[in-house]
């Protein structure tokens, strides 16, 4: 007897548990579906003032904009992204600035790369990460437009044979080195393909010890990092550069978040009266000195 | 009476199964985040395409990946099992010339042991190759990889090893020194078989452990189940791969997980028996068995070193299928 009460207490206490979190489903849901349906109404949607787009944000008020640990130069600056400098800092700061928020009004949230598509509600309104869009990816998240038009660069060190030599059937050759979760391994495989496995490493910093090592001959990331590794590797060139793929970054929302709309807004007009160029220019130089070869 | 208080607690035992799995389930299907958590985690299609792989796409079959790790579990597993016991039986010597070779292994065991596995893949990985050896700085990452998980868990093992040396009751190496055999071959005829096979389920437990280990060599570039998996996740925002990942781990190391149970349980049961016959035709290898001195000087002792292991009181038995083969 006394065990049948037991297990019937059990029972009991996990079936009120999954009650509790069905009323909280309920109630988050319900939520969502209010503010789904208030972004949908014409007037709130056309609006992108301040005071129009406080129902949308992850936290009333501000603007939580979210980037990986550590982040690098020229995107960032001195791993700070609250210092407004660096490109995509830049970026994010001018995009507030179009929606109505001050520089205080804009927060800085901790979100790795291989989480920032987790499923579940986002800790932020959009992620500002070199992030390329792919289709497959905008199936699970929403991407703004292109804030930064991308292409693939080859690093190298001075004296490796992959400098001079470098012809398409050449290319082939090398073991190439990249950073995971980046489409340059796409890039590599689809367009070089090489003969040897590329080395897919965990952070930037892992590919250049293995580019300073030799455990690779050459790694490649888009043209603006692989300018600035030059500088942090001695002895280390951009061997080339490849044609546009029609790769381009955007920033990245919870699928289906409203905010969106407003935000592309944002870049078109900072695409329009010069902001992305001037920042382009100050942040990620001119890159035209850089050869153009085939992969 | 007896027989119906059993039968309520089966009737019991599987109701409370059946409801804890069912309200478990239904918490998870009825999760408002359900829907979402399924198609990232459990989608068909992703996950097949994360098996298959399509190195065009940007990420590669986590199915072919995973043999990276089955090679460099074998080719790990065999060089500890070596490393490990000259490790242990260093630590065990007493000679007074060997001082420095015991403290060396001393030292080297509780380093190994204490510094995290990931952190002496980096340190080799990163390490030998900045050396600018020949030969030494030129491997590829699964090797540098597969001397880092040997440096980590010959550490672990040399200390299995030596638990089982010591289980081996003193006794034993007195006789075995107070029949003439110097220690050196006490240690190879009369300890180590105890030990060993005392030490069998630890050391199949650790290679558990380091089946699924081999996952951290992925940190050095090598596209191994992992990182395929992680790969093919970042690529297409999806992590069925890692499930994938997660199955094809489960299907190493549940075998060997269930032989270990199997040979606790026969070892058990051989304790229990404590009968020399029993443990003879349970072995899958040769062994000594206690008491069977009165075999001495039949035909199955009269091989070049019969008479040590005789003196020793005891003799080496084959397993059934050996000995009729």
């Amino acid at each position: 007897m006394k065990q049948i009460t037991v297990a019937a207490m059990a029972a009991i206490a996990m079936l009120a548990a999954s009650a509790g979190l069905a009323g909280c489903a309920s109630e988050s849901s319900s939520s969502s579906a209010a503010s789904g349906t208030s972004s949908s109404a014409s007037a709130a949607a056309a609006s992108c003032s301040n005071s129009a787009i406080q129902s949308q944000l992850y936290a009333k008020g501000v603007l939580t904009v979210a980037t990986d640990k550590p982040v690098y130069p020229p995107w960032f600056v001195n791993n700070k992204p609250t210092n407004g400098q660096g490109y995509e800092s830049a970026v994010a700061y001018a995009v507030a600035a179009q929606l109505g928020f001050s520089k205080s009004q804009v927060t800085w949230a901790y979100e790795p790369f291989n989480s920032s598509y987790a499923p579940g509600p986002k800790k932020f309104d959009f992620d500002i990460n070199e992030i390329s869009y792919s289709a497959a990816r905008a199936q699970v998240v929403t991407f703004s437009d292109s804030y930064y038009d991308v292409q693939q660069a080859l690093v190298a060190l001075k004296n490796s044979p992959i400098v001079t030599k470098h012809s398409q059937a050449d290319l082939k050759t090398y073991v190439f080195g990249d950073q995971v979760g980046t489409t340059s391994l796409q890039f590599i495989n689809s367009q070089i393909q090489p003969s040897q496995t590329p080395k897919v490493f965990e952070t930037l910093n892992d590919v250049k010890q293995a580019l300073q090592t030799k455990q690779i001959a050459a790694l490649v990331t888009d043209t603006p990092t692989a300018e600035f590794i030059t500088t942090e590797i001695p002895g280390s060139v951009v061997v080339a550069q490849f044609p546009s793929t029609g790769e381009h970054y955007g920033l990245l929302f919870a699928k289906g978040n409203q905010l969106v709309t407003c935000v592309n807004k944002a870049l078109a007009t900072l695409k329009a009266n010069g902001t992305l160029a001037k920042l382009t220019a100050q942040y990620l130089k001119d890159f035209t000195s850089v050869p153009t070869i085939k992969p | 009476m007896l027989g119906d208080s059993s039968r309520r607690g089966v009737v019991l035992s599987t109701t409370s199964t059946v409801v804890v799995l069912a309200v478990l389930v239904g918490i998870f299907l009825l999760a408002p985040g359900s829907a979402q958590v399924r198609h990232t985690f459990f989608n068909p299609t992703d996950m097949w395409q994360s098996f298959v792989g399509d190195p065009k796409a940007g990420y590669y079959s986590v199915g072919e990946a995973l043999w990276l790790n089955i090679r460099m579990f074998v080719a790990a597993e065999i060089l500890i099992l070596i490393f490990a016991l000259i490790v242990a039986v260093i630590r065990q010597s007493t000679g007074p010339v060997l001082l420095p070779l015991r403290v060396a292994a001393t030292v080297y065991v509780d380093v190994a042991r204490g510094v995290p596995l990931i952190l002496i893949i980096f340190a080799l990985g990163y390490g030998l190759p900045a050396l600018q050896l020949t030969v030494v700085s030129d491997q590829s990452a699964a090797v540098y990889g597969v001397v880092a998980l040997v440096v980590s868990y010959s550490a672990y093992v040399a200390e299995v090893y030596r638990a089982g040396i010591n289980s081996v009751h003193r006794s034993q190496v007195a006789a075995a020194r107070s029949l003439g055999l110097t220690q050196g071959a006490s240690m190879r005829y009369v300890i180590l078989p105890q030990a060993i096979r005392n030490i069998i389920p630890p050391l199949l437990n650790d290679f558990i452990s380091l089946q699924k280990d081999t996952a951290q060599v992925g940190l050095l570039g090598a596209i191994e189940a992992n990182k395929a998996a992680e790969i093919y996740s970042s690529t297409v925002f999806n992590y069925s791969s890692y499930v994938v990942a997660a199955i094809l781990f489960l299907a190493l190391t549940i075998p060997l997980a269930r032989f270990t149970d199997h040979l606790i349980r026969r070892d058990q049961a051989r304790r229990l028996a404590g009968a020399g016959q029993l443990w003879a035709e349970r072995a899958r290898f040769p062994f000594p068995v206690p008491g069977a001195r009165k075999r001495c000087g039949s035909k199955g002792c009269a091989s070049r070193s019969a008479r040590t292991r005789c003196s020793a009181g005891w003799t080496w038995m084959w397993p059934r299928t050996r000995s009729s083969a």
